[in-house]
């Protein structure tokens, strides 16, 4: 294994290990945390950039018999530890209205590391089964963390999770095995089948009939995992009842690893059968999920619901690129990065409302621009940023998807987007005015100090412009690039 | 010629063992609950007794009432000559089929459950309805198991099933054999009036369903009825035994043969008969709502064995 | 490899079948735990049976199984089930004889879905298939049903011994490394369940999943 890989992957692990061995002291865990994350984001940009060097070969590292890093997966891993480090950079205050209690503390720090840590082995390991076996620890780690203020609906929420994402996951297995006993019975045992790099090489001469009922099991399977409607059931009490900071992680890039599987799987197939069937299963997933994603927004009441339900739609909107060819894939990739950006950035801020309210309903937090100026801002920009506003990048994201259907013929599904954009845009403002403005509460103190806190914060929204306003030159290389990864 | 005087002997030995087959069963349990039990030819005794004394009819029954008897004994009759107790019934006639016969003992059920309803008595009436259920229940189930061999077997004839069997013994083995095994004795249990669907020996009206439809009748009526069920038994542990295990039947009409088949026949029996003696004494009578779970489950084992045979082919 | 492997391989399977079939039949908690308990020790059988007639390293793997799912689990479950001992399915979602009729619709579905991949294989397991499939399906219809958390726990158990039967019977088993991988994955799993159900029962004092229902819109 190669140096950057270990610096990527090493430091969660680490954390999470000394989270574990040492009791007190969790201020300091905390803080090995946060530069842990911060190394390995900067291994993720390191890897980045040697990606894009590389060439026609597109591989970052020298590929051992377990690691492969391409385009893909280097984009993904920095979009996670971009996510993490914002996340653990806000402390743990944004996620806890109680006391701080030692014991939770140190829960928090040891699964959030090692969900950090299961995320990144996901997105680099080549062999499919072990990819399941980190995407299923991820489910059990994130599992561990919610129910950190032992409530009844936190208890609910995470039973909830737990039993239908193992579910999910188990079917995604059994189309694995499908898909591996298709490779067995074709081309015998060879070691290294389960690299999806052999499989897609081996695909041409695999059974059409036998990838096509795999490919069904690993996208519902996966699609569970990925909150794709109707299997989406678990996903707004889960992001709802989370600490923030999990919820930020979960609802940014969570997501964005499940369909990140479901995308390799879906070059692998693609070599065998005609795509047509991979787009069609993909489009029809996509467009019920931004159908139900939008439509439970207009009747939200609570604002952490609100966003899980916004993921919903956006996880959708990925999924119907993936589905219209190479131009739908690139605007569903760069729509991960700029979703997962703004994703947390409103989680984080929601957490810091949630923290000083102590309330998750929307007609109870009024006149959020008073009481937090710069949370209120900041929850502002998120929201607007969700609903695909400019100068934000969710706007270009979303017009190039729009350009990418109206290109491929699929006229009714840009109008569909279309209309569906324009009532979550309706629904999303419309509960942010009755946040941001009107009489404060009595309860809850007045004014907000710039901290730390807001100035992270700032620092995505920051970044959310520049892939808004100009998208750099190298990203867009680095997504060009990882779209082979997915539509070979 | 030979042949059909053995297929008229069959049912004589039939009609001759049913009655010491329902005793056995009841000795069996009575030493198992450490009593000594009336000895097993009890049941011989009873009938003769039952023969000796005067039928009393209600006035409001019909005609059904007076004729059930000699149906249920009729059709008992009639099917002990059809399975393959001794000898497998050797010509491809229709008289071989599987489903004569069940369909055979199950007019027999019909007219018991008309004629409880016939004299008005509330108990019989309820022992009707409880009867009616359970056979609704059992018929699918009867049918898919013996589906389940015939498939496999190419025809539903006996002789062709047994003849399968005996050819590949490694079959016997599979798990399609083995469930429509189960399921055909779970059935068995059910249409025999056995534990754990019905107590054969309460005296408890409500809690009766063969014993409710029979409660009116008396003296040769009710030996008949007597006779036609033990015989119904017979033949339900018979077609059981010599459709799995058909080793030992005669195919030929060699005295040696049949004396072999005829021995054979009364090990297969007794073992089954004490197998359903000591599953009486261990279990208790199902409340009636709770017998659908039962027969759903044996249904379903049924459903599995014909998906074994059917879609492995 | 002859007709008494495939007779031996189908017989286990459909073994596990009707120990999957118990769960929807009887309504005690103490049943399931010991119809799991057979079926762990029918899969470590038959992934014997399937290492003596092809690869020998899945000894190992039928001795890892035996371990864990075969009386590892099945203990942690017992000691669960005795410290909420009066737990009972006594009103499943769905009741018993439509459960039954349903579980036997999925394995026709399954058989159905089977068809292709046994016209593609000529390996003597292969009649397996659909029975696995069969059992994954009927243990997905447990979880949805069924009313207790420690019912669904089983039926999610049930679930992943679906999936390593499929792989035996597949492909004569999947690399160590990822099987190893499995396992852990599945104790990780189960060992999380187990905390969750000690959770509920603490916040809700009962393992009724109706009892979970106060997340709405």
């Amino acid at each position: 294994m190669s140096l950057i890989l270990a610096v990527l992957l090493a430091p969660p692990l680490g954390a999470s290990s000394l989270a574990i061995l040492v009791r007190p002291y969790q201020r300091f865990v905390g803080w090995v945390s946060t530069i842990g994350v911060a190394l390995s984001l900067a291994a993720s940009i390191a890897l980045c950039t040697t990606v894009m060097g590389a060439g026609p070969q597109q591989e970052a590292v020298p590929a051992t018999a377990l690691w492969r890093v391409d385009a893909l997966s280097a984009l993904l891993a920095l979009c996670v530890t971009f996510v993490a480090l914002v996340a653990m950079l806000l402390g743990r205050r944004a996620g806890h209205p109680d006391r701080e209690e030692l014991a939770r503390t140190r829960y928090f720090w040891i699964f959030t590391n090692a969900f950090v840590f299961t995320m990144l082995i996901a997105v680099t390991i080549q062999n499919v089964a072990l990819m399941w076996v980190a995407i299923e620890a991820t489910t059990i780690t994130s599992a561990m963390v919610i129910p950190l203020t032992r409530t009844k609906a936190s208890v609910e929420a995470s039973w909830k999770y737990l039993l239908i994402c193992s579910v999910g996951i188990a079917l995604a297995f059994a189309g694995t095995v499908l898909a591996y006993f298709d490779f067995v019975a074709t081309a015998g045992e060879v070691p290294g089948a389960l690299n999806w790099t052999v499989l897609r090489g081996a695909a041409p001469s695999l059974h059409p009939a036998l990838l096509q009922l795999a490919f069904a099991f690993l996208l519902i399977g996966y699609g569970t995992k990925a909150g794709l409607a109707p299997m989406h059931t678990w996903l707004p009490d889960a992001h709802a009842e989370a600490p923030s900071l999990v919820s930020a992680l979960m609802s940014g890039v969570l997501l964005a690893v499940a369909m990140y599987a479901i995308g390799r799987w879906k070059a692998v197939v693609d070599a065998a059968v005609d795509s047509s069937f991979t787009n069609r299963l993909l489009m029809g997933f996509g467009v019920v999920s931004v159908v139900i994603g939008t439509f439970s927004l207009v009747i939200q009441r609570h604002y952490k619901r609100m966003l899980a339900y916004s993921s919903v739609e956006h996880m959708g909107l990925v999924s119907i690129g993936l589905a219209l060819g190479p131009l739908g894939a690139f605007a569903a990739l760069l729509h991960t990065m700029n979703h997962a950006v703004a994703k947390s950035l409103s989680f984080l801020a929601a957490g810091r409302i949630l923290h000083r309210y102590d309330t998750t309903e929307i007609g109870k937090v009024t006149g959020l621009l008073r009481v937090m100026p710069w949370t209120g801002a900041l929850f502002a920009i998120g929201i607007l940023a969700l609903v695909g506003l400019p100068p934000f990048g969710l706007f270009v994201s979303e017009f190039l998807l729009v350009r990418a259907a109206v290109v491929t013929g699929r006229f009714w599904v840009a109008g569909l987007v279309l209309v569906l954009l324009l009532t979550a845009f309706t629904s999303l403002v419309h509960h942010l005015n009755r946040m941001l403005y009107g009489e404060p509460p009595p309860a809850v103190t007045i004014g907000e100090r710039r901290g730390w806190s807001v100035t992270v914060l700032a620092v995505s929204v920051g970044v959310l412009i520049v892939l808004g306003v100009t998208l750099p030159r190298p990203v867009a290389a680095l997504i060009t690039q990882s779209v082979r990864g997915v539509i070979p | 010629m030979s042949r059909y005087a053995v297929l008229v002997v069959q049912p004589l030995v039939a009609l001759g063992l049913a009655p010491g087959l329902v005793g056995f069963v009841r000795w069996l349990k009575a030493r198992l609950q450490s009593r000594r039990g009336a000895p097993p030819w009890q049941p011989y005794f009873e009938i003769r007794k039952l023969f000796g004394k005067e039928a009393v009819v209600s006035h409001t029954a019909s005609w059904i009432f007076r004729a059930t008897p000699f149906v249920v004994f009729g059709t008992s009759v009639v099917v002990a000559s059809l399975v393959p107790l001794i000898l497998v019934p050797a010509s491809p006639l229709v008289a071989g089929d599987v489903f004569a016969a069940v369909y055979l003992l199950l007019l027999g059920t019909f007219f018991l459950a008309l004629a409880g309803l016939d004299t008005g008595s509330p108990f019989g009436g309820m022992g009707a309805s409880r009867e009616m259920t359970v056979v609704a229940l059992t018929e699918p189930t009867v049918a898919l198991s013996i589906v389940a061999l015939a498939l496999s077997a190419g025809s539903t004839n006996f002789s062709q099933i047994v003849a399968r069997t005996i050819a590949e013994p490694a079959a016997a083995l599979g798990p399609g054999h083995l469930l429509a095994f189960i399921a055909l004795f779970v059935v068995t249990l059910a249409e025999t009036g056995r534990l754990p669907v019905d107590n054969p020996s309460t005296h408890l009206e409500l809690t009766m369903i063969h014993e409710a439809m029979v409660l009116e009748y008396s003296g040769p009526y009710l030996a008949l009825i007597e006779w036609g069920s033990a015989l119904k038994l017979l033949v339900f542990l018979a077609l059981a035994a010599n459709l799995f295990i058909p080793w030992g039947l005669a195919f030929a009409l060699a005295p040696g043969a049949l004396a072999i088949g005829l021995a054979s026949a009364i090990v297969k029996l007794g073992a089954l008969a004490a197998t359903i003696a000591v599953l009486e004494t261990r279990v208790a009578k199902l409340r009636l709502f709770r017998v659908p779970e039962l027969l759903s489950a044996s249904f379903v084992l049924a459903l599995l064995a014909v998906m074994s045979t059917f879609l492995v082919r | 490899m002859g007709g008494a492997f495939s007779q031996l391989v189908m017989l286990g399977s459909s073994g596990m079948l009707v120990t999957a079939l118990i769960v929807l039949w009887r309504k005690g908690v103490p049943a399931y735990i010991t119809a799991y308990r057979w079926q762990s020790w029918l899969l470590a059988a038959l992934t014997a049976t399937v290492g003596y007639y092809g690869d020998g390293q899945l000894y190992w793997v039928a001795g890892l199984l035996l371990g864990l799912k075969g009386v590892a689990i099945p203990a942690l479950l017992r000691t669960m089930q005795r410290r909420f001992g009066t737990e009972r399915e006594a009103a499943p979602y769905v009741n018993t004889e439509v459960s039954l009729l349903i579980a036997s619709v999925l394995v026709v579905f399954a058989y159905l879905l089977g068809r292709p991949w046994m016209a593609v294989t000529q390996l003597p397991t292969r009649q397996g298939l659909p029975l696995a499939m069969s059992v994954l399906f009927v243990s997905l219809f447990i979880i949805v049903s069924r009313k207790k958390a420690i019912t669904q726990v089983i039926g999610f158990l049930m679930l992943e011994n679906a999936i390593a039967l499929l792989a035996v019977v597949g492909t004569f088993g999947v690399p160590f490394l990822v099987e190893f991988g499995v396992f852990l994955d599945a104790l990780m799993g189960f060992l999380v369940m187990q905390i969750f159900i000690y959770h509920i029962h603490d916040t809700f004092d009962t393992l009724d999943v109706d009892a979970l229902a106060r997340l709405r819109h």
